[in-house]
């Protein structure tokens, strides 16, 4: 909805944006210590800021903090919306949703179905 | 042989030992300039790294579940609101290891109330990075001298003595110190030999010095020490085994009931005594075993040194005292600069004015609690008021424990009468539960002479018909709440039929005089009068 917002900025600074995207969790027990590090530690990868809110809900958390986003009890079937200001937001938001997507690549690591 | 030369001390602590020179002003180190906000920041952030460069060292020979714990415990490190939190903590004044105490406290506690097991676990991963931290933060202390060497200086700290290896033996001389500091009182319950007061002299590092204890004399030999491993292990306490098993339950010539406890600095002191040949702990002088600001952040730590003193005492009474700091009883990286008065911010004092660190000691007191026969004495009391204070920091923390379903149990809470003011209006203290006097500092206070002063000790002696006039009154504004006396006077034979006479029944003494206190006891009368016969 509010994807690309930033689009008329100068060319100066192409990267500087402001992105949010929508994502559910399919992951078999949500959001837990695993996923969670996967998670943190690619928002930290980026220097744009990223906060998550949960199922509609109005309370933004810092995405890049672990103890946050673990005490946000996300589940199975949670609906995340995601944002993320300033330089490589597009970029974050895209990487990040996909590794929800990917199953935090969790099925891949321990050769299990999800 | 070289030429000997003998000069005359003040005996410390009894004994005779030789060994190299260890020259403490020659190793010192300046205090790094630790001060404000920017440089705690700083040292935790150095800390945070130093615990995540650990724990990645770690994560290289685990298990892929180790390492998931690790990865876990590293991305905690590194969590930004954490840091915000302990950053804005050490911003509104407070010191780093507790502002990170302060900042992680918080999540463990919402983690163990989580209602999914795999939450639950977390909090114990959590509650492992904040320790190790807190271990970093403590980072370098001052290098220890070589065991077996004799340390020669101006005056020692506590710590430095309490971070030593004695189990080589060695011995302690001061150009100033006191027989009757803390130091003095620590060689004395290790049987470490120490004279005091000897003045200046000159010696080469690595000299052979002789500490006479016995008859307070430094004897110096202007010939080098042989290599270290040539010194024999000297023999632990010979009154090891001297004990006699009654559970410190004895009794006078005339058949009064007299009860025998020990002072505590250490827990390893404990090693050396037989718990059947005492009837408890009277004091444990915790500040002794918690040395660093940083010990003092860490709840945990503390836990496991008092449960290991109560599992010790098994069933039988322990009496800790919480933090007696300042005076000479500093905690390192505490930046207190009033409370280096004898008669300044200490004991209780400080405690209730850095609650942060009354709370982390109260909580670790409250879950050892449910380990034994705890109770817990406040140092420096001078008011009602300090008593009532730290009783409702007990209640309010042992409500937090309730609330998170962690096992505690209130200890009954008594003080040390060591101020005047509070020996002269004993009957005021209602909420305290029990008294035990502490004669070095009511000495002190009374005579108005610093203990540490080796020119002043005449003081002290002469002003004992003073003392022990307070002490009787002071027995008798206690009415019916239980009082003992744990001060050096306890530990004295001599001053036995003295505190008989006003009427004490409790003795706290330093484990070494155990055996000459227990036979003192045999041939006194209730009275202090001695028995007939003897």
């Amino acid at each position: 909805m509010t994807s690309g917002l930033r689009k008329d900025l100068p060319e100066a600074e192409p990267r500087h944006a402001s992105c949010q995207t929508e994502v559910e969790v399919k992951h078999g027990v949500g959001l837990h210590a695993r996923p969670s590090v996967a998670f943190t530690r690619l928002a930290k990868s980026f220097p744009c800021s990223i906060e998550v809110a949960v199922n509609g809900g109005d309370v933004w958390l810092n995405g890049k903090s672990i103890i946050k986003i673990m005490g946000a009890r996300i589940r199975k079937g949670s609906i995340l919306r995601i944002r993320a200001d300033g330089i490589l937001a597009k970029e974050a938001i895209r990487a990040l949703k996909d590794l929800i997507e990917r199953n935090f690549d969790e099925d891949k690591k321990h050769g299990r179905p999800a | 042989m070289a030429d000997l030369l003998r000069l005359k001390a003040t005996s410390a602590s009894p004994g005779t030992a030789s060994g190299p020179a260890y020259l403490a002003q020659q190793h010192r180190a300046p205090l790094a300039p630790r001060q404000g906000t920017a440089s705690a920041k700083e040292a935790l952030a150095a800390a945070i790294e130093t615990a995540i460069g650990e724990l990645e060292r770690l994560a290289g020979s685990e298990s892929a579940e180790g390492r998931d714990i690790i990865d876990f415990q590293v991305e905690v490190l590194r969590d930004p609101t954490i840091m915000e939190t302990a950053g804005a903590r050490i911003a509104a004044g407070m010191n780093a290891a507790f502002a990170w105490v302060g900042a992680l406290d918080g999540y463990i506690h919402e983690l163990e109330a989580a209602e999914e097991e795999h939450l639950r676990a977390r909090a114990i991963d959590i509650l492992d990075v904040k320790n190790r931290v807190l271990r970093a933060l403590t980072g370098t202390r001052d290098e220890d001298f070589p065991a077996g060497s004799i340390f020669v200086g101006k005056d020692m700290e506590p710590s430095r003595f309490l971070a030593h290896d004695w189990s080589a033996g060695g011995g302690v001389a001061l150009f100033n110190g006191s027989a009757v500091g803390h130091v003095a009182l620590l060689a004395r319950a290790r049987s470490i030999p120490m004279v005091v007061g000897s003045g200046h002299f000159d010696i080469a590092e690595g000299c052979r010095v002789v500490v006479d204890g016995d008859a307070g004399a430094v004897v110096l030999e202007g010939v080098p020490e042989p290599p270290l491993s040539a010194v024999p292990r000297r023999a632990e306490a010979s009154w090891r085994n001297g004990g006699t098993p009654d559970s410190g339950e004895v009794r006078t010539a005339d058949g009064v009931p007299v009860r025998l406890t020990i002072n505590l600095n250490e827990p390893a002191e404990l090693d050396f005594i037989d718990p059947s040949t005492v009837a408890g702990i009277g004091l444990m002088r915790s500040e002794f075993a918690v040395t660093s600001i940083t010990d003092a952040a860490n709840e945990e730590m503390q836990l496991a040194i008092y449960r290991h003193v109560l599992e010790w005492a098994a069933g039988k009474p322990v009496t800790i005292r919480m933090l007696d700091i300042g005076g000479d009883k500093m905690l390192a990286g505490l930046e207190e600069p009033d409370s280096q008065s004898a008669m300044g911010m200490r004991g209780i004092r400080l405690l209730v004015a850095r609650p942060e660190i009354a709370r982390v000691q109260a909580r670790a007191l409250l879950r050892a609690a449910t380990s034994g026969d705890l109770r817990v004495m406040l140092p420096m009391v001078t008011f009602p008021s300090e008593v009532d204070a730290m009783r409702q920091m007990f209640r309010e923390e042992a409500a937090q424990f309730q609330r998170r379903s962690v096992p505690h149990h209130i200890p009954p809470i008594g003080m040390m009468v060591e101020v005047p003011a509070a020996a002269l209006m004993l009957d005021e203290f209602a909420t305290a539960d029990f008294f035990s006097f502490g004669t070095n500092d009511l000495a002190q206070y009374i005579a108005a002479a610093a203990r540490d002063s080796s020119d002043l000790a005449a003081y002290g002696d002469k002003a004992r018909p003073a003392l022990l006039r307070l002490l009787s009154q002071a027995m008798k504004l206690a009415g019916a709440t239980p009082v003992s006396i744990c001060g050096d006077m306890a530990s004295d034979p001599r001053r036995l039929p003295e505190l008989l006479a006003v009427g004490l029944r409790h003795f706290s003494v330093a484990p070494t005089q155990l055996p000459a206190i227990r036979s003192a006891i045999a041939g006194l009368n209730a009275d202090g009068t001695r028995a007939a016969g003897e």
